[in-house]
């Protein structure tokens, strides 16, 4: 029955085609998740009106961005200018093949052994895409929001690789299923038992507060600041064009989410998934449960970005070199030498 | 300090404290009138479309000397009346006419009228004054002053007994019920 031609290309491509269909509607639908919370927050009631209570808003926005005139600056490095938007979004989305959305291999488009440094490879690629439009845009606002992010890259990809690295020490691999299956044997659901639930806390806070500064979100946007970048990298985007650095913001939200959740929530497991008084939880499907805590992490997101004004770079800069390096090196070193000498989880 | 106190300091409770706020803000009951189902009625000195009153009006043309933007432009002719066998002249109202697409609503008219109520105000409560023409249908002669076809918003306002009365000199209480028009001004 299963030949290798449906093994190898069928079911793959239904799964992609499913994955990036998904994706892509889910990062449309948080724009307007966004703006209600936002104006919940505000305590307004936000977009309600596109039928039926604004529930097609995504859609009349996509539509909407589809119809508007793509403009190309004249000045502009016209292949670059082009390539920007591709490079932004095309990463994000590849990231998504090595994400397990739950315990079967029908849940996820694949396992690679070396999953988690497959996406921090993939992830920084899409930051070319803001610099090179930044660049490619030949305007001055658009050209210092890609520095912006460049910096910003470099300084808050090192605390990052750091707090996922000590969970890699935790679990013991570097495969994302590997990880979620090593947090069911140690038999916690949240960050890491015993000992190790404080550095895995820290590690915690550390990934996902540098998952912030690296999707430019609030109070991290740097890059797009509006009072003082016009709107940054994207100034002179407009269209299909800035739909897709739209997207790509969006769909990098949902990664970050993602990995969080797998990293240190335990993926696609119920709370506490070894004590068998809870075992009730396991009528909600496990697809259900790690798209639930992706959801808290977006929503954490956005409440983020109701509360907190933005940093000053300088600020930015001081946060990420003399607070998350530090802290995220001493912290790994810590687990390391705990595992060495105490004995850790294998 | 202790090394307790130390770390503690170092762990920014502060942010929670707005993420606080917030949230109490995101579960608090929304305060958004959605427009065009619900209205809220404006405060009662809220300057919107114009009323005015030919009866009261004793054609001085001080609303048009006052107006900054000279929009009011009043016409008028004389005429001969005998009262108790004494002849008279008096003025009639040929054209009233304010151009609102130009009005910036100072409220100036309404100051300068020397009549008891005045007979051009602005505190109709009437703020849905757009149109798709601006020229023909924002041009407004005394006729359709008097009878707005296409701005009203609240029915019943523009009674002849609205507006600034005398017994209500900062015109807080509009009276709702309309007035039979006396005509002791009227030519």
């Amino acid at each position: 029955m299963t030949t290798p031609w449906m093994t190898y290309l069928l079911i793959p491509l239904i799964k992609i085609v499913v994955i990036l269909v998904v994706l892509i509607l889910l990062a449309a639908y948080l724009s307007w998740f966004e703006r209600r919370i936002l104006a919940f927050m505000q305590i307004r009631i936000g977009p309600n009106r596109v039928w039926p209570k604004g529930w097609l808003q995504a859609i009349a926005d996509a539509l909407k961005l589809f119809s508007k005139e793509d403009v190309i600056p004249a000045r502009a490095e016209k292949l670059v200018f082009l390539l920007g938007p591709v490079l932004a979004t095309a990463p994000a989305l590849i990231v998504f093949s090595v994400i397990p959305f739950g315990p079967s291999d029908l849940l996820r488009l694949t396992d690679v052994n070396i999953g988690i440094l497959f996406i921090l490879g993939v992830a920084s690629v899409g930051i070319y895409g803001i610099i090179l439009g930044g660049w490619a845009s030949n305007n001055k606002f658009s050209l210092m929001g890609g520095l912006r992010s460049a910096a910003q890259l470099i300084s808050y990809e090192v605390p990052m690789g750091f707090a996922v690295v000590t969970v890699v020490l935790m679990a013991n691999s570097l495969s994302l299923v590997k990880i979620v299956e090593a947090q069911k044997a140690q038999h916690v659901w949240f960050a890491f038992p015993g000992w190790l639930a404080i550095p895995g806390l820290i590690a915690f806070f550390i990934y996902f507060i540098c998952g912030v500064a690296e999707t430019n979100r609030n109070p991290f946007d740097l890059p797009e600041a509006e009072s003082e970048l016009v709107a940054g990298f994207h100034t002179e985007y407009s269209g299909m064009k800035f739909a897709f650095y739209f997207l790509a913001e969006y769909a990098n939200m949902v990664v970050i989410a993602s990995i969080a959740t797998v990293l240190f929530l335990g993926g696609w497991l119920r709370p506490f998934p070894n004590v068998a008084a809870l075992a009730f939880l396991d009528v909600i499907p496990p697809i259900v449960w790690f798209f639930a805590k992706v959801a808290v992490f977006l929503f954490v997101y956005i409440w983020f970005r109701g509360t907190f004004p933005r940093y000053r770079f300088d600020q930015l800069m001081a946060l990420g070199w003399k607070v998350f390096i530090p802290v995220s090196l001493i912290n790994l070193m810590a687990v390391g030498l705990g595992i060495l000498l105490l004995g850790g989880p294998r | 300090m202790s090394l307790w106190a130390l770390v503690c300091s170092l762990i920014p409770f502060e942010l929670g404290q707005g993420l606080g706020v917030t949230g109490k803000y995101f579960l608090r009951k929304k305060t958004t009138v959605q427009y065009p189902e619900k209205k809220m009625e404006p405060t009662d000195r809220f300057r919107g479309m114009f009323g005015f009153s030919e009866e009261r009006c004793i054609v001085c043309h001080a609303c048009a000397k006052a107006c900054p933007i000279d929009i009011i432009h009043i016409q008028d002719h004389f005429v001969e009346l005998e009262v108790d066998g004494k002849k008279k002249k008096k003025k009639v109202l040929d054209r009233y006419d304010i151009d609102v697409k130009r009005c910036m609503f100072c409220g100036l008219c309404e100051e300068a009228c020397p009549t008891a109520p005045v007979s051009i105000w602005l505190t109709t409560k009437t703020y849905e004054t757009a149109t798709y023409e601006r020229n023909e249908q924002l041009y407004f002669t005394k006729e359709r002053l008097q009878n707005w076809q296409g701005v009203s918003a609240y029915p019943g306002v523009l009674a002849p007994n609205a507006g600034m009365l005398p017994e209500d000199p900062m015109g807080t209480k509009p009276k709702a019920a309309p007035a039979e028009p006396a005509g002791k001004e009227g030519a």
